[in-house]
């Protein structure tokens, strides 16, 4: 279990009363998201969060893979390591990163919240972003337009946006390969550090072989 | 058949056409045994001889919507839930649970509820497009118990919204590999070099063995 695929769903959904939740529950309704402000997934303070900011730990080692989100409402998505945000306009200002037109989530969605049209991805993650140990990473949503809350009275569909990131965590020893294959300035992958560790092998029985002798 | 590509699906009204009652909404349940749609006989696990690889998780997807389930019940298929949630679909997710050790975590390392059914929808089609794939695989070692926990969230966006569901409203699907007897110890001598398992490593091990 030291290379482990994961991922991480957001939306703008929180019980009433609340901005944001560590669980999700089932009386959740979507809060309001202001326009043009970049908000992390992790800890924004909107939707589902977790308990601290997604950091790697010494022994770890993550791969980012993908990112998407909601293509309504003009939707974006960056990914920041510690203070650096990894997409740029071409005059290295800042941007709110890859549109949800470009990488919908889900796959297939609309591109208006009642469409009946089928987005496919035009953006893929490659290479890889990688977030080495003891770094703090963060994965930034943003709509130009802003997101409606749920609203009781008159009853009136809420605007409900999401995003989505799929990593891979290495831990422990695959960490270690992982930087190893860093440094060899070879692609972090679950196979190359399979082929890593079969060379690690390779290299003991060679030796005891020749020890042997 | 010492490598076997195997299925399981699993759905909460067990195929049937009336209402049938629906795990309490944020609830995991096993698709094994969880006692809700069809269940197996006892929990999924290896024996000493066998050896599983679950290659693929997918459960039934949500998406937001702008619809009036008083005007429209469905939106791409899925339920349109009460007026204002923004959403047609159950908020469902998968988690997949090795002995007692869950496997998808949340980034500060707090186990979650698993893939959500939109980025790894069951069944597939042009309005939900798989965004994971669950690679590098789970593998299930010999003697392990494994299971497969679904929850939903949104109960009006399953079913009638009243607690039940009919076939087709709430589904699960897992693929994996059950490789067994000769083929579940080269599995380990796989896992032993640091190999991926899968059908094809397993054939070349063998072949390797035979020209050696």
């Amino acid at each position: 279990m030291s290379m482990r695929s994961q991922v991480y769903e957001w939306s703008n959904l929180a019980p009433t009363g609340s901005l944001s939740s560590l669980r999700r529950t089932t009386t959740d309704i979507a809060v309001a998201v202001p326009a043009d402000r970049e908000i992390d997934l992790f800890i924004g303070g909107y939707g589902n969060n977790i308990t601290k900011p997604a950091e790697t730990t010494a022994t770890q080692f993550v791969v980012i893979e993908d990112i998407s989100c909601s293509p309504w409402l003009n939707g974006n998505v960056q990914i920041r390591i510690n203070t650096t945000d990894y997409f740029q306009n071409p005059d290295v200002t800042n941007m709110f990163g890859i549109p949800g037109l470009a990488s919908p989530y889900p796959r297939g969605a609309a591109s208006t919240l009642d469409g009946t049209d089928n987005l496919l991805k035009s953006f893929d993650l490659y290479p890889d972003v990688y977030v080495l140990p003891g770094q703090t990473w963060q994965i930034l949503y943003t709509t130009r337009d802003g997101a409606t809350a749920y609203s009781a009275a008159p009853a009136a569909d809420a605007q409900v946006v999401s995003a989505f990131v799929k990593y891979t965590l290495y831990d422990g020893p695959d960490a270690l390969i992982a930087n190893k294959l860093l440094e060899l300035g070879v692609t972090i992958n679950p196979n190359n550090v399979d082929w890593y560790k079969r060379s690690l092998i390779e290299q003991q029985i060679a030796a005891s072989a020749g020890g042997d002798q | 058949m010492s490598m076997r590509s195997q299925v399981y699906e699993w759905d909460a009204a067990n195929y049937s056409a009336a209402a049938v009652a629906l795990p309490a909404s944020g609830r995991s349940v096993s698709i094994f045994v969880g006692g809700f749609g069809n269940n197996i006989t006892k929990p999924a696990e290896t024996t000493a001889t066998e050896f599983v690889v679950i290659e693929d998780i997918a459960v039934t997807p949500t998406t937001s919507s702008a619809v009036d389930p008083a005007v429209t019940a469905t939106y791409r298929g899925l339920k349109v839930a009460t007026i204002g949630t923004g959403v047609a679909g159950p908020r469902a997710y998968v988690q997949v649970r090795i002995n007692t050790t869950d496997y998808f975590l949340d980034p500060d390392n707090v186990p979650n509820d698993g893939i959500p059914g939109t980025g790894s929808p069951y069944p597939r089609s042009v309005d939900f497009q798989p965004s994971f794939n669950l690679y590098p695989d789970v593998y299930v070692l010999p003697g392990q118990v494994w299971d497969i926990l679904v929850t939903y969230y949104l109960a009006s966006g399953v079913g009638n919204g009243a607690g039940t569901a009919t076939s087709g409203n709430y589904r699960c699907f897992t693929k994996y590999t059950l490789y067994d007897g000769p083929d579940a110890l080269i599995a380990n001598k796989l896992l032993e070099m640091g190999i991926s398992i899968n059908p094809g490593n397993v054939d070349w091990y063998k072949r390797s063995l035979l020209s050696a």
